[in-house]
This record gives C-alpha cells, structure tokens and sequence, in this order.
C-alpha cells in the first residue's frame, strides 16, 4: 500500500471538545479529543450509541461548527471557519450515509450527476462519461435510468457511493452505510467502497456497528463517552489493544 | 452556469403527474378570474362609450364639466356651438338634445326610463347608414326611433313597427309613434333609447329651451388636424362653459373619467386582488409541501456541499414552471370565455396584448412571492442531521 507522507495528514483533531446545549442542561459530547488520520487510510470509528462518534464524523464533515479545540481536515483549519469554507471542505468530501438519501425525483445517473454538480463540473463534456465509469464500478450500469424504487437496498446504496466518488473526493465519510441492509449486502457494498477509495487514493473515515467487516479496516479506533478509549490496528496481526499513538489520557 | 444544471424542480413537480397538474389549475384558475374581471372592466368601460361611437363627427362640443354622454351631461348654449362653427375648415355641424324622460314600456305598460335623443334631420349625424335614413322620416312630429337593445321583451312591439302599423307609446307623458328601429349596443347605463327630431324633442321635454343644447356635433374638411381644430375652436369660443374635444380625446376621456370616478375600477380592481390572492395561496401550498417532503434530500445536497442558493433555485425554478404551466391554458380558456361571455350580452370582451402581457407579469409576481413564503423551511434543513 503507498504510504503518503504522514507530516500532511487528512485530519487532524487537537483537543476538540464539543457539547450540546447550555448551563444545567449542557451534554458534553467530546471530551478533549486528539486523533490524527493519514492519507489514503481506512479507518473504522466504533463505541456504544450516544459515545460521540457520529458528532465526530458531523464535525470531520464541516456539517457542524468547532467549539473548542482544533480540527484540519484536508489542511483546512475548522475551528471559527465561516460558511464559505465549511461549504468548500465539503465539496471536497465524499459522503455515505446510513440510508442512501438519493434525490427520488431523480435517477441514479442523475443522482451521481448531482455530485458532479456541486463541484460545478457537470456541464463539462465528459460529465457523462464519468458518471457512468462510476457507475459501472459500482456495478449498476444496467440501471443508471432507473428511479430509487427500482432498485434493491444494497443497489441504493451502491448508487449513494457512486454519488460520494464521483466528484473524486480527497476524503470519504460513511456512517454506517450498511445499517439497513442485510450483512452479505453490506459487506459488498463496503467492500466495494473500500477498494474503489484505495484505488483512487481516499482516506475513509467509517462508523459502524457491524464487527463482521472489521477486517476491512486498516485501523480502528474505539470510543466511549466522548474520549478515545484506545486502538486496534487489524493489519498486520490479528486485533489487539494497545494505548493511542496521541495519548487522550489528559481528558 | 447552468450548462449542466440539473432540472429539479421540474423533476420534482412532474414527479407526480396528478400534483402538478391539481398546481398548475390552481395558478391557471387565479389567471383565469384575473382575465375574466379584467375583461369585464373593460367590458363595462367599453360599454360607456358605445353611444359615443354611434356619432358621426369629428369633433364634439360638451359642456366643460361633461362626464359623458348618457344621460348625465351638462348643457350649453347653443349659440357656442354656431360660433365654433363659423371657424373656417368646418364643413358640418349638428345640435343634440339629450334628455331622459319616463315611459310606459309597451312590454308591460309599466313605467320606466327612456334616454331621448334629439337630432336635426337634414344633417349626418350618425355612423350606422340604416339609421341614417331613417332619419327623414322623424320629420313627421310625434315620431320616434326604438333602440332594439331596450332592456325587456319588445317583440311584439318590433313586430308591429316592421309590419309598418304605426304602434303608439307614451313618452315624456306625450303620445308618439313608433316609426322604425335602430342598435346601438348593449350599454350598461341605460335602459332604453328612443332618436327623435328635434322638434319632436322639444314636445316630449318641454321644460327644455331650444337655445340650451348637450352635444355638439361638429366635421371638419379632410386632412385638418383634429386636435388642432378643437384647441383654436376652444380658443375661439372662449368659454368657461364649453370645451372642444376630438372624438377620440372624447372617449378617452369619458374612460378615464370612470376609471377614477366610478366605483367599478375599485370593484374589479379587488377582484384582480381576490383572483391573485387565491392563486398564491394555492402555490404556496404547493410549494411549501415540495419543499417539506423534500427536507431530508435538500438535507443531502446542502450536506454534500450545495448552497442554500441552489436550493432557493429550486423553489423559484418551480415558479417559473408553474406560472407558465399555469398562464398558457388559462390564456386559451379565457379567449373562449370572452367570446362566449361577449355573444351571451351582446357586447365585444377584447383581449389586448397588453392585458396579456401584465397578467403574465402578475401571474410571476404572484408565483415568485408565493416561492418566496414556501422557501422560508429550506433554511431548516439541517444538513448535520442527515448522519
């Protein structure tokens, strides 16, 4: 596997703390988080519901403001980044979510199309052309016409990755894109992510519940009420614990 | 730009073929009733100057505070309309007497109104030719002419007229003979008409003075400049009491009048408002409904890095289609209507280029404020929620 240089990583998270609301009510959500991720790696984030990790992801994803701390994604500081700069980390993001979130006025070639469009690329000649190559590698070239609910789930969300990679993504965010389907369908379609992200050099940051595709990550992380508990690393060796790289035993 | 836009919001609308269609009568409905007060405005308008229309001449002397012709106008002497016509150019002038009288309907024999025109019968006076000869004819005194437009069932009396059997009716408490018939078109502001000779005029309205007259009327030689004419015959007279329009002028004037006196541009001006006001509620309905059952795919678009911009497009493309869709089907049912309406009064709706293009323009308006409420909940899309 190509191994870029480590000194320019996809994200890197620096005491990040976040909450929700205020004074009696306030919920602490991340607690002095610190996490880097390098390029062109895979990395799975799991932990109990409620543990912080999907507000990770909403902030790695420019979906939500920092609070307090600091977060780069992509060389971007996030922290008191106005809107103009969350909209363009965005537009250089991939997103899978939970449940595929296709347009249903649209087909799936017009979906893809969409995340063409948001880079301001689509009337280019080749528009089309590169469409379809990420349709076919998802393997719904027979269907690029059809509407959602002419398609099975796991095709939904197969087309929901083509829409993520289409626009060529430096960095790919899923939250558990297999939650609704059934765990072989799953597996296919993270399989697919996964390879067709390395192939194209992504970074994946992943949450997930499901711990039959966990050999598919090049690294995994472990949350638990707002802090890094620690890591697994699945290659090479079999899963083991061992304490964080970036200690978070401050917090 | 938007090479390579996708259509949305027409995919959106024509998602559902059943939806669009119930939107696109619900704008089309707004134009159609917006067409159709506008039309009868104009209807009404028209229908004050059919009298107007029926003279001939080229320029018209009325008292300085007319507000046209039937039946309220003033008087004048009528010395000014001979003095007006001494100024060189003129090659014809007429005198008309114009009073409303009551008459037993020879309907019914109830009592009513009649407007009674008094005119000379050795000059043109009118455009229609049959009417004009039938003016000799009123030189007999206790004659008069019966408009065919009167309100109420005159059959039977037509039919005695044509037959040539002299029916009788009392006007103005007077005795006199029916002695042919004329149309000048339904007109909203009387409910009959009767042309008699000026003599004649006299003995149904004695309390009139033959120097007091109403309407003046007054043709100049070919080629002379009209307006130019009526300045210097105003100039001439020099009289508080008359002015000196063109015929044209005059009518517009008789319009405008209206418009600014009568309560009926309020009327059909609040209709239009009425007419406008449903088909924004309708749109926004439409569209505040699009948008909600989209929140969870804008949701998406915002998060993958489109602008509330984008999605504020949408919502104003679907505007835009929507007035269309909704403009061009109710442009067709209205000229329909219009002819159908005008057959029915016996009266001409016109449909004019310019009412066309305005009501496009308000029915965008309409449509664009209407997108501009229902747009408000795209800003609750969160896209932080779509994880």
């Amino acid at each position: 596997m190509p191994s870029p240089a480590t000194a320019n990583p996809a994200i890197e998270i620096r005491h990040l703390n976040h909450w929700f609301g205020d004074g009696a009510a306030r919920r602490i959500v991340l607690r002095d988080l610190n996490f880097t991720v390098e390029r062109g790696r895979t990395t799975f984030l799991m932990g109990p519901s409620g543990c912080g990790k999907t507000t990770l992801l909403t902030l790695i994803g420019a979906l939500r403001s920092v609070m307090e701390g600091s977060l780069q994604v992509l060389g971007k500081e996030l922290i008191g980044a106005d809107e103009a700069t969350m909209v363009e980390t965005r537009r250089r993001i991939g997103f899978v979510f939970q449940h595929h979130n296709l347009h249903r006025s649209l087909t799936v070639l017009q979906n893809v199309r969409m995340g063409l469009e948001v880079k301001g690329q689509s009337g280019a000649p080749d528009a089309r052309d590169r469409c379809m190559e990420v349709i076919d590698a998802v393997g719904l070239s027979d269907h690029a016409d059809k509407h959602q609910h002419q398609i099975s789930g796991g095709q939904k969300q197969r087309a929901a990755v083509a829409r993520a990679l289409v626009g060529k993504p430096d960095l790919l965010l899923a939250d558990e894109p297999t939650a609704a389907l059934d765990s072989k369908t799953g597996r296919e379609v993270i399989e697919l992510m996964q390879r067709l992200a390395r192939d194209r050099g992504m970074t994946v940051v992943m949450v997930t519940h499901d711990t039959r595709i966990l050999d598919i990550a090049d690294r995994i992380v472990e949350m638990e009420d707002g802090r890094l508990l620690d890591e697994a690393t699945r290659h090479p060796g079999p899963v083991r614990k061992r304490p964080l790289p970036v200690s978070s035993k401050a917090g | 730009m938007l090479r390579g836009r996708t259509p949305l919001g027409w995919l959106q609308l024509t998602h559902s073929k059943a939806r669009f269609a119930v939107a696109s009568a619900g704008v089309g409905f707004a134009v159609l009733l917006v067409f159709m007060q506008l039309g009868f405005m104009n209807m009404l308008f028209d229908a004050t100057t059919v009298i107007h229309r029926q003279f001939q001449s080229d320029l018209v002397l009325m008292s300085a505070d007319a507000e046209g012709i039937v039946p309220d106008s003033g008087s004048f002497s009528r010395r000014r309309l001979i003095q007006s016509a001494g100024i060189e150019g003129v090659t014809a002038w007429a005198e008309v007497y114009i009073g409303t009288v009551s008459w037993t309907k020879p309907s019914d024999g109830t009592l009513g109104q009649i407007v009674v025109f008094g005119v000379p019968t050795d000059v043109p006076v009118f455009v229609d030719p049959t009417l004009e000869a039938q003016l000799p004819n009123l030189r007999v005194p206790g004659t008069f002419l019966l408009d065919e437009g009167s309100r109420g069932d005159f059959t039977a009396f037509f039919a005695q007229i044509a037959a040539g059997t002299d029916p009788v009716a009392k006007l103005g408490g007077e005795t006199a003979t029916a002695v042919g018939t004329f149309r000048f078109g339904a007109s909203f502001g009387t409910e009959a008409i009767a042309i008699v000779s000026r003599e004649t005029f006299l003995q149904i309205v004695p309390t009139r003075h033959p120097g007091v007259i109403n309407m003046g009327l007054i043709r100049i030689e070919p080629g002379l400049d009209a307006r130019a004419m009526a300045d210097r015959m105003t100039a001439a007279i020099d009289a508080a009491e008359v002015k000196v329009w063109t015929m044209p002028d005059f009518i517009e004037v008789t319009r405008s009048f209206l418009r600014v006196n009568s309560p009926i541009s309020t009327v059909f001006t609040f209709g239009v408002i009425v007419g406008l006001f449903v088909g924004a509620v309708i749109v926004v309905q439409i569209l505040t409904s699009d948008v909600q059952d989209h929140l969870g795919e804008y949701a998406t678009f915002k998060a993958i890095g489109f602008r509330n911009s984008f999605l504020l497009g949408i919502v104003y493309e679907q505007s835009a289609i929507l007035t269309v869709a909704g403009f061009l089907p109710a442009l067709g049912l209205s000229l329909l209507l219009y002819r159908l309406v005008g057959a029915t009064v016996a009266m001409e709706m016109i449909m004019t280029a310019e009412r066309v293009f305005w009501v496009f323009c308000l029915t965008a308006v309409m449509c664009a404020v209407a997108g501009t409420i229902a747009m408000r909940r795209i800003y609750t899309a969160d896209p932080a929620e779509v994880f």
